[in-house]
């Protein structure tokens, strides 16, 4: 009983840094309907800003602490509520996701430009003595958990009063849930979101100032870890009560330290649970927690009143124009083959190897996004199933390697499957969530295990025999290219597509017509799974060998996520304009000699675009080229047919 | 021996044909066909982990060694009449090592390939199936290991190429429960494979030599891990006197502070944390910690001639005095001395040949002595002990002018002294 209250006291320090993070999730769905996965992003930003005025700039605690927490950080609230989520306060709540995604990727790099990229060390507390230890009974504190700890419940109270009893709390609330209906009773919708962002950024300047010296390194990814470990504290909260999601945080911390006493140490379920402890806590919760699994988010009562969103500009284009659209279309193909194979060195040959691979595994994103409209954040995840069960057959089966990547194809088919049929029951955000703790608990539990991942080395891939050169694989890597798109615009166009369009448009109108939602989505999920396994089993086999933390890791999903949505999620061509951004833009930057972390601000901040182009930069600009162009052939058709009495054809139609 | 001393005397001709050269000019020498060779010039091309690198470890620091050797080399006249230029400077962003490497190949025109200093080595491959000159920081699997065995012959690194993470080997940790006379360790590592390869490593080695009992291990810790309180809880109820951590500097700051708060009195080794900063701001609770280098580190006293060296000119050429830097100086001196004993018909296979024929390697005393004869598939087990006193570095068990402990490959009984060298 002495060893648990210890394990419990102990944990509760620790649980409260889980808790403020959490608490800050929740204060800003709560107040801006944003789940912020860049809440971690903005607390890294504020703990630079208290780094440098306190360590480069010498500023005593107090000042330090008030410019980057109650000046910085609201600052950067009051910005991108400004410039970016003020544009999205009607959007769906995967918008928002997306965009904060976005945030996340590009925040910390645009941080980095400004306090370099060497390691900081030794980050100071606010607490007056610093690591100082204060000893109660047989357990003790030190000065900055005894911080984190009075902060964590002040903000509580403080919060929680705030909602309950003051105006502009009901207010903020309002304004999430109705902007407009706020407006009718004479509050200024934007005034009070604005407030609502500072507010929260305020809470993750608080956060960042506060966990930052929990780490002997000030760093990004420290705050990123932190964040979606917190996640399951968010969730245990249901994403809308602030003291649950305290309760929540030390609940965490107090399990964490439990399992580490009691758990056999060195046990298969040790090394299993505790690392993914968190993870595997949110996906539970968030498939049986009440509260969590509605379809449908909360829309405004008074969206009706608006006329529906405009939609996509769809052009119709002439006979002419749509033939020499084809041409263009195959003429650069054939162009792009020849260069390729023709032209190119083996470095470039690789580069586009290499895009041409990420543009299959991008297709996935194109099928469970662009197609399903839903979000996954595991993608790398089936990607990494298929290469490491690529690797696997081949090492302890030697089955010949084209065949064991299309059967790591089916495996991440079937994992996909998985999936899917318990999270049919998530929607929006819920179901992004599941899939990252996913992601996550992938990463923590089977990675490290031999017989998934190879253990301390990589495993080898060969190269299929006829394609050992390089420039034989590229043909394989774009045959199979056009295999994944082929099937993808058939799916697209075919009665499957419509029948997720229909149950993306509405699942009760889908179903009333007889469409089977559940089976459509398992499919989707299976196939995007299956696309993603194949291109992981080709990347294994461009680089010899599955090596996860160079391809496969969660994070880099995330970047795949908001370079697909931002170049275009809905088209074959998107996912291939993609892939071969991800490859081109670094060695762009790095013929114009700028550092490699531009690309993560680059793609970061296309994400934002994501807000004004649901679409995609791509559809969107091609959808305007092919617009001027119709214009232009119309208006020399009408000049040409009025000497002969005849009227146009062609005119632009809307979809 | 004789071959040792044979070579020796050819290495010193070369050395004296290299110093001679800035009075004779290219022109006095052969013409070179190589890759990244014109008649005035050599050229080398490096791949770094600059960007997006988790551990923030500052790995392009390497290329300011290698600037302020050349710049060194070259104030002599260069090598054979040729000055030394490091032409490409390239930065895999972590996850495109292999394509960087290709780039390296194919785009850059060099005829070596220094520093690597990359935290995933994918590449490696391509650079072994070459067979180009290749220096770098032995971090990675790749360079050697029990995974990899016999390391590739034109790789070349500070510490010999082999490392058998996993192997019961002689090696400080297994040494010092001896010499400190703490018997009881604990033992603490995150759950990815580097980590468990060396908890895996450390209890092989107290079971084979007895130094020590681990009576407490964790090796589930999650990367980025902040509490540690279970821990040190169970160690302070094991009574563990001695604590030898497989953490990044991150996680074994955050112990040794739960370690100070919950009273636990065991000094902590520590793997990798050559970071005078990291060790000045935490001093208030590492101080007492244990860590090892490859290198002659930069407190040793008297500084070896490459230490004088390596700091005069990294203060030149406008460099960084890091842990990096100092490997892309070695990385330079290597090729330097492997590219003079090959003569000045060199070919990139004769300079891969000339150093695999070095026997007493020690970059003017910045590493113990390394024989490539043998480095590329026996572990050199030689190390120089710190001890964190005041936040600051200081040398231990070494003697004047010999910093390293060192351990024979086939250690049977772990001597109360073994060996020092210079």
């Amino acid at each position: 009983v002495t060893d648990l209250l210890g394990y419990v006291i102990r944990g509760i320090p620790f649980g409260c840094a889980f808790a403020l993070v959490a608490i800050g999730l929740v204060l800003t769905y709560k107040t801006s309907g944003v789940f912020n996965l860049a809440f971690a992003a903005q607390a890294f930003a504020s703990a630079a800003v208290y780094y440098q005025l306190r360590v480069e700039s010498d500023w005593p605690n107090v000042p330090a602490f008030i410019a980057a927490v109650f000046v910085a950080a609201p600052l950067l609230g009051y910005v991108l509520e400004r410039f970016l989520f003020r544009r999205l306060r009607t959007a769906p709540a995967v918008s928002k996701l997306v965009v904060s995604l976005g945030l996340l990727v590009a925040l910390p790099e645009i941080v980095k430009l400004w306090i370099g990229d060497d390691a900081l060390y030794g980050v100071p507390t606010i607490w007056p003595n610093q690591f100082g230890i204060y000893h109660w009974g047989d357990y003790a504190i030190d000065g900055n958990e005894a911080a984190t700890v009075i902060a964590t419940v002040v903000s509580v109270i403080v919060l929680t009063l705030l909602f309950r009893y003051t105006g502009i709390g009901l207010r903020m609330r309002a304004v999430v849930e109705s902007p407009r209906m706020t407006e009718l009773a004479g509050v200024n919708a934007d005034r009070v979101s604005s407030f609502s962002w500072m507010l929260s950024s305020l809470f993750a300047g608080l956060a960042g100032v506060l966990i930052a010296p929990l780490f002997s390194q000030l760093a990004a990814n420290n705050f990123t870890i932190l964040l979606v470990a917190a996640i399951a504290a968010a969730a245990f909260a249901r994403l809308t009560s602030i003291p649950m999601a305290l309760l929540g945080g030390v609940l965490l911390g107090i399990l964490q330290g439990i399992l580490a006493g009691y758990l056999p140490l060195n046990s298969v379920l040790a090394n299993g649970l505790r690392p993914s402890l968190p993870f595997v806590l949110l996906f539970l919760l968030l498939l049986f927690w009440p509260g969590l699994r509605q379809k449908r988010e909360i829309t405004d009562p008074l969206a009706g009143v608006d006329p529906p969103p405009a939609g996509l500009a769809a052009i119709g284009r002439g006979p002419g124009l749509t033939v020499a659209t084809r041409a263009l279309a195959v003429l650069i193909v054939v162009l792009g083959l020849a260069l390729a194979l023709f032209s190119l060195d083996a470095f470039w040959l690789l580069i586009v190897t290499r895009a041409v691979i990420l543009a299959i595994v991008f297709l996935s994103i194109t099928v469970i996004t662009g197609i399903a409209g839903q979000i996954s954040l595991c993608q790398a995840t089936f990607a990494a199933v298929g290469g490491f069960a690529t690797a696997q057959l081949v090492h302890v089966w030697s089955l010949p390697v084209l065949l064991t990547t299309l059967i790591g194809a089916l495996l991440a088919a079937a994992v996909g499957a998985l999936l899917a049929v318990p999270a049919l029951r998530l929607g929006g955000i819920y179901l992004a969530l599941a899939t990252f703790a996913f992601a996550l608990m992938f990463d923590s539990i089977l990675v490290p295990l031999g017989w998934v991942s190879g253990g301390d080395v990589p495993l080898d891939v060969p190269r299929p025999e006829f394609a050992r050169g390089d420039h034989a694989f590229f043909l394989l890597a774009v045959v199979m290219l056009a295999i994944a798109g082929t099937v993808v615009l058939l799916v697209r166009r075919g009665t499957t597509g419509k029948y997720l369009d229909a149950v993306r448009g509405s699942e009760d109108a889908a179903a009333s017509i007889g469409i089977n939602s559940s089976s459509q989505r398992v499919l989707a999920f299976a196939l995007s799974a299956g696309i993603a396994g194949l291109g992981g089993g080709l990347l294994a086999m461009l680089d010899t060998q599955a090596n996860y933390a160079a391809n496969f890791s969660p994070f880099l999903g995330l970047v795949w996520l908001v370079l697909v949505v931002t170049v275009s999620a809905r088209t074959v061509e998107g996912a291939v304009v993609a892939g071969l951004a991800l490859v081109l833009v670094p060695e762009l930057l790095k013929e114009v000699g700028i550092s490699l972390e531009w690309q993560y601000i680059l793609f970061g901040l296309g994400a934002l675009t994501y807000a004004r182009h649901p679409e995609g930069i791509l559809e969107a600009q091609q959808r305007q080229l092919t617009a001027f162009v119709q214009r232009r052939l119309d208006r020399r058709h009408r000049a040409a047919t009025s000497d002969e009495g005849t009227g146009p054809e062609g005119r632009p139609v809307a979809a | 021996m004789r071959v040792g001393r044979a070579f020796t005397a050819v290495a010193v001709a070369a050395l004296a044909v290299g110093l001679v050269a800035p009075a004779a000019g290219a022109a006095e020498f052969p013409a070179v066909d190589q890759p990244g060779v014109t008649p005035t010039e050599i050229k080398v091309g490096g791949v770094v982990t600059a960007s997006n690198d988790p551990t923030g470890a500052n790995l392009d620091t390497a290329y300011d060694g290698v600037n302020a050797y050349f710049k060194y080399v070259n104030s002599k006249g260069g090598v054979y009449g040729r000055k030394l230029k490091l032409d490409s400077k390239r930065d895999d962003g972590l996850a495109n090592n292999r394509q960087e490497v290709q780039g390296l190949l194919t785009q850059d025109d060099v005829f070596a390939v220094l520093p690597v200093a990359v935290q995933l080595f994918t590449g490696a491959k391509l650079l072994a199936d070459k067979g180009i000159p290749t220096y770098g920081w032995d971090i990675n699997e790749e360079w050697g290991s029990e995974h990899h065995n016999p390391g590739p012959s034109n790789f070349f690194t500070n510490v010999g190429d082999y490392i058998c993470f996993t192997c019961a080997v002689g090696s400080p940790q297994a040494w010092l429960p001896k010499k400190l006379d703490r018997h009881r360790i604990g033992n603490l590592a995150f759950n990815v494979s580097q980590s468990t390869a060396c908890a895996e490593g450390l209890e092989k080695s107290l079971k084979k030599f007895k130094t020590g009992k681990i009576v407490f291990q964790d090796k589930s810790l999650t990367f980025g891990a902040t509490d540690y309180s279970a821990q040190v809880a169970q160690m302070k109820d094991k009574g563990v006197d001695l604590v030898i951590t497989c953490l990044d500097g991150n996680g074994a700051t955050a112990l040794a502070r739960e370690m100070k708060k919950q009273g636990l009195d065991a000094p902590q080794i520590l793997p990798n944390a050559y970071r005078p900063e990291l060790i000045e701001k935490n001093a208030d609770v590492l101080d007492g910690s244990y860590l090892f280098t490859t290198f002659a580190p930069l407190e040793t006293k008297p500084a070896p001639k490459g230490m004088k060296l390596y700091k005069k000119w990294i203060k030149k050429s406008g460099g960084e005095i890091t842990e990096n830097s100092l490997m892309g100086w070695i990385n330079a001196d290597e090729f330097v001395t492997g590219l003079k004993a090959a003569g000045p018909n060199f070919t990139q296979q004769k300079v891969v040949d000339a150093t695999n024929k070095l026997t007493k390697y020690t970059a003017g005393g910045l590493i113990p002595p390394l024989n490539w004869t043998t480095a590329h598939q026996n572990q050199i087990e030689c190390s120089a002990v710190l001890k964190v006193v005041d936040g600051k570095f200081k040398p231990v068990f070494g003697k004047k002018g010999k910093p390293f402990i060192c351990f024979p490959d086939n250690l049977k009984k772990m001597p109360k002294n073994p060996q020092v060298s210079s």
